[in-house]
């Protein structure tokens, strides 16, 4: 279901006086962010509203190599009365909107007594209006533990289809859910014992800290409420000066989880794998399936963090990252298993949410075009899923075979680690074009029925 | 319930140790199982560990029954309270009972005699490779496990595959959904 803003019922009992009051100043400041998102969103081109529609791939790269701030993440595309290229920073495009967003950030940093968040709003509304986010994004990340969770800016890359790099308007705004963070952030120091290793040659951007937290969330507006993410972990992977300095948080939005879960993961289950999976998993087993793997999978992708991938995939990056964050999170949950911090079951129950979501993002991207990147690399999940026998078409529905399927994932796991931390846009771009796209749609094809109805912006 | 909650809750020393406080709330294994146990392999500092945490549960029972019990002559059916009273004793009883069943049962986990350290066994840290990744932890029993804090279970798969394996040897970490390959790199006892 499409939505620029997507509100959920807050308590807001827990929170001091003025962290109230602060809190109804964000909630004004998110609610000016779906304008400004949607004049950048435009799915009927790949370039949305970033690019001029008529300008092609080719003629922005080579114009980019005389005017490099054609491709900065922060500036807008236009065509001059000459018919040429020219820059426009996102400062001085939305100016009247970010100098809104702005005075209410002050406003609620004037109410907070929470030093971590008054520092960091200061510091997001002078960013807003200058050329990048990098001192408020140091700020945010030393909230972890504030009660209040907020974030607004342009982040996620997902409407550039040309390059991925020009990014969009996202904000969110939350209460800290202690319970949960407590524990999710148990379940993670329990992955995080283990030291990855990297392929040789790798340009690793090591995260200096990982962090997540587990948010109520009360609003979510731009890019997040549109692509309806459960989770997102800042600063962006373009960041990673930031991510080698200061690290990364995750934040995982509770609430999103749930709907996610009653509006596409369950429907699917039902449609696909109910009279098929003897073991029959309940509706907790998978919705705690869905957020333990936003969990780890925040995790991962922080911990496979490249120097030079984003601009040496440009497109071709969206197409895995996402994936490849939840394929590692597999291999992660299969280790947990292995280390008695997962019952099988609860392994089970990962892989049964990740498959509906995969599902659930593939049958989506036949109506939303700006899924397309997206749709790529969770079709490359179903395409191994199917290749290597652990998802079978019956009569009542499609078998699961764990056992396969965790073969299945560490495979395509090895295929995309090599891309994500070697590979070139061309090779990785060859692989997708290999994929059977065709098969995919058609034999999950009844699965995408059952999927919430459109709702127009 | 709610005294109980906030006893269990308390930041006491007990709660420094994450790691034990961690398995008596989250326990995977229930009362009634922990009861069927004939085991317990604990480190000296567990069972230090669950010996305090017995006397703190005794004296927390003396000071419920001393001061603070509800009246009784009320029927059960009007007191609620006298009610809520007998639950929380019976939690109580039931906890400390556990307790010094564990006590009973308990095997201390030594470190072995120098000839035997090459092996590894119950309290060894060890670092080893798997599928791509280094790791280190302690194989402890299951009350102390958390793998969090780098403990795992005896009785995990991992576990299981580890012990009675030397420095050079590649084991298979088995369970019936995957199966690990672990390259031993490093054996120690730090106990």
């Amino acid at each position: 279901m499409a939505s620029a803003i997507r509100r959920f019922p807050i308590d807001k009992e827990s929170l001091e006086a003025g962290d109230k009051r602060a809190f109804d100043k964000l909630v004004q400041a998110v609610e000016l962010l779906p304008a400004l998102y949607l004049k950048q969103k435009n799915p009927k081109y790949p370039g949305a509203n970033l690019y001029p529609p008529d300008a092609s791939r080719e003629e922005i790269e080579s114009a980019g190599k005389k005017n490099p701030a054609l491709l900065d993440p922060y500036t807008i595309v236009e065509r001059s009365r000459a018919g040429d290229l020219v820059a426009v920073p996102y400062r001085e495009k939305f100016t009247k909107e970010l100098t809104e967003i702005a005075k209410l950030l002050k406003e609620a940093a004037a109410f907070t007594s929470d030093k971590t968040l008054k520092a960091y709003l200061v510091s997001r509304a002078k960013d807003l209006l200058g050329n990048n986010l990098d001192e408020s994004n140091a700020l945010w990340l030393q909230t972890a533990n504030a009660k209040i969770g907020f974030v607004i800016g342009p982040f996620d890359r997902f409407l550039d289809r040309h390059f991925h790099k020009k990014r969009a308007y996202s904000a969110w705004l939350g209460i800290l859910n202690e319970e949960q963070t407590s524990h999710m952030r148990n379940f993670a120091k329990a992955m995080l014992t283990s030291e990855r290793r990297y392929l040789p040659g790798a340009k690793l951007a090591k995260a200096a800290e990982v962090r997540v937290r587990v948010e109520e969330t009360a609003l979510m507006a731009g890019l997040d409420a549109d692509f309806e993410f459960v989770s997102n972990n800042l600063p962006s992977s373009a960041d990673t000066k930031l991510i080698k300095k200061s690290g990364t948080m995750s934040t995982v939005f509770l609430p999103v989880v749930r709907w996610k879960f009653s509006s596409y993961i369950k429907p699917v289950y039902e449609s696909v794998f109910a009279e098929t999976l003897e073991a029959g998993y309940s509706d907790q087993e998978i919705e705690l399936g869905l957020l333990r793997m936003s969990v780890l999978d925040e995790l991962r992708r922080s911990l496979a963090r490249y120097d030079d991938a984003v601009s040496r995939l440009s497109e071709v990056f969206a197409y895995m990252d996402e994936v490849y964050g939840d394929i590692s999170t597999i291999k992660s949950a299969a280790y947990l298993y292995l280390k008695g911090v997962l019952q099988e079951r609860e392994l089970e129950a990962i892989l049964v949410a990740e498959v509906c979501q995969a599902l659930a993002y593939v049958g989506t991207s036949a109506k939303k075009s700006e899924y397309a990147s997206l749709a790529k690399g969770y079709i490359a999940l179903l395409d191994f899923l199917l290749n290597g026998g652990a998802l079978q078409k019956t009569a009542k529905g499609f078998s699961f075979d764990m056992k396969r399927a965790l073969i299945a994932v560490d495979h395509l796991e090895g295929v995309f680690d090599n891309y994500v931390a070697l590979g070139t846009r061309e090779e990785t771009k060859a692989f997708f074009e290999g994929l059977d796209t065709g098969e995919v749609l058609e034999k999950f094809a009844p699965a995408f029925q059952s999927f919430p109805q459109e709702k127009k912006d | 319930m709610k005294n109980l909650e906030k006893f269990f809750n308390q930041t006491e020393d007990l709660a420094q140790t994450p790691d034990f406080i961690f398995f008596m709330r989250t326990s995977i294994l229930p009362i009634t199982l922990i009861m069927e146990e004939n085991k317990f392999y604990l480190t000296k500092e567990g069972l230090e560990k669950v010996e305090k945490e017995r006397q703190r549960l005794i004296e927390f029972k003396k000071l419920k029954t001393r001061g603070e019990a509800p009246s009784i002559w009320h029927s059960e059916d009007v007191n609620p309270e006298y009610l809520a009273f007998q639950e929380d004793m019976s939690l109580l009883d039931a906890r400390i009972a556990e307790h010094t069943h564990i006590l009973k049962n308990a095997e201390l986990i030594k470190p072995p005699r120098k000839e035997e350290r090459r092996a590894i066994q119950l309290g060894a840290t060890v670092k080893l490779k798997i599928e791509g990744e280094i790791d280190e932890f302690t194989i402890v029993g299951t009350m102390e496990a958390n793998p969090s804090l780098k403990k795992i279970s005896n009785d995990s798969p991992i576990g299981k595959a580890l012990l009675g394996a030397k420095v050079g040897d590649t084991v298979v970490a088995k369970a019936s959904l995957a199966n690990h390959h672990c390259q031993i790199l490093n054996i120690r006892y730090d106990l």
